[in-house]
Formats: structure tokens, C-alpha cells, sequence
């Protein structure tokens, strides 16, 4: 995307960045109740929830970089992390 | 004019991003700060579906109706079943199990008393200080 009137020469891919870093400060906030958190559910939902991050994020580096593959592994990843969620607390 | 980064769809696509980033990040406040298992996982287990899938939905609105945006609806669903689903597996995993949940003082200390499917080491006790102590740091 070209430059703005308003905002200068952010484009898109800028604002998908800045999405990109929200996401990864998310995800280490959540790191943290994952290490320090008490008991196994705890972290169990944490590696829940940063999977479910990183999805978000895949999607992300697909729109940043232009390429439609990243698309299939955020697919991948999903399916993944649910099954990999349902298996440990089976156990 | 149509090539800067304001027009309609990029407004709705930030828009949507904010407010899907809104939700993550509040999901995640609330699943460090509050105190029980079960209330972190009423934080993230609705906010991290919410806001990713409002992000998800932003980025459908940039993309147009193309093949990958089909792709990204398919995920959309995908979490949209698979998100609560594996919320309530971690919920009532750790309710078999027999984590208690987070009561006030008062209310904690006559459900103990009366005696239930928990935890029931702390039953026969009439010591309400230390006890409660001990069972507000293991979950």
C-alpha cells in the first residue's frame, strides 16, 4: 500500500505488524501463568491459550509476507492444538 | 485515493483488529490476575475466541472474496467449535479430578464444614485460619 494522506507512510503490512507485536506481548503474559501457575490445568490452559494466539499470528505473518501457505499451517496448527488439548486432560 | 490506507475496508479491518486485540489482551489480564483455576479459565476460555475470531474476521475483510478467505472461514469455524469444546474438557477434567473452586472466606469454610465430593482433608476441622491459607495456594 502506498503512502497516506493522513497517516503518513503506513500502510497495511505496518498495522499488521503492530497487530503482530500486540499478540506476542499477549502470548508472553500468558507465558508466565504457564511457568509460574500452580497445579498442571494451569499450564495446560496456558499452552491452550498461546496455541490459540498463534494462530491468529500465522494468519498474520501470511498477510505481512504475501503468502498463501501460512494459511494451511495456522489450519494445522489448530487442529493440533485441539487435539493435543483433548489428549492431556484425557490423561 | 484507492491505494492510501483509508478507505472502507481498511477502516473495517482496523477496526475489527482493534477490537479483536481488545478482547485478547483483556482475556489475558484476566488469566493472570484472577485467582482460581476455573475463573482464569472463564477469562480466556470466551475472550480468546471473541477476539480471535474478530481478528480473523478483520483479515477476511482485507483479503476480499478470494480462495484464502474461504480458507480463513474455515478456521473461523473450526474455532468456534473447537475453542469451547476444549475450554469445557479442561473444566471438567479438572473438576473430576477435584479442584475446588474459589469461594469467599466465610462461604469456603461452611462448605467445607458440611462436607462434599472435594478435597475433604480440611473437613474435620474447625481451625478456619491456616487451613484456607493452604488451600488458596495449591490451585
Amino acid at each position: 500500500m502506498a503512502g497516506a494522506l493522513l497517516f503518513g507512510t503506513i500502510g497495511m503490512v505496518d498495522v499488521f505488524l503492530a497487530m503482530a507485536l500486540l499478540i506476542v506481548i499477549a502470548s508472553f503474559v500468558s507465558l508466565y501463568r504457564g511457568i509460574e501457575g500452580p497445579g498442571i490445568f494451569n499450564r495446560i490452559i496456558a499452552v491452550n491459550v498461546i496455541g490459540t494466539k498463534t494462530i491468529v499470528l500465522l494468519v498474520l505473518i501470511g498477510f505481512i509476507y504475501e503468502r498463501p501457505d501460512f494459511f494451511d499451517i495456522a489450519l494445522l496448527y489448530a487442529i493440533l492444538n485441539f487435539i493435543m488439548t483433548i489428549a492431556a486432560t484425557r490423561y | 485515493m484507492s491505494d492510501t490506507i483509508i478507505n472502507l475496508t481498511n477502516v473495517i479491518t482496523i477496526l475489527l483488529l482493534l477490537v479483536g486485540a481488545f478482547f485478547m489482551l483483556a482475556g489475558t489480564i484476566g488469566f493472570v490476575r484472577f485467582p482460581d483455576f476455573y475463573s482464569r479459565m472463564h477469562a480466556t476460555g470466551k475472550c480468546d475466541t471473541l477476539g480471535e475470531g474478530l481478528m480473523l474476521v478483520g483479515l477476511i475483510v482485507y483479503g476480499g472474496a478470494t480462495f484464502v478467505s474461504v480458507k480463513i472461514l474455515f478456521l473461523i469455524m473450526f474455532i468456534l467449535l473447537a475453542n469451547p469444546t476444549s475450554t469445557h474438557a479442561i473444566a471438567k477434567a479438572a473438576y473430576d479430578v477435584g479442584l475446588e473452586p474459589w469461594r469467599k472466606l466465610d462461604d469456603r469454610v461452611e462448605w467445607m464444614n458440611t462436607g462434599d465430593t472435594g478435597n475433604t482433608s480440611n473437613t474435620g476441622n474447625t481451625d478456619d485460619g491456616g487451613d484456607d491459607q493452604d488451600g488458596g495456594e495449591e490451585r
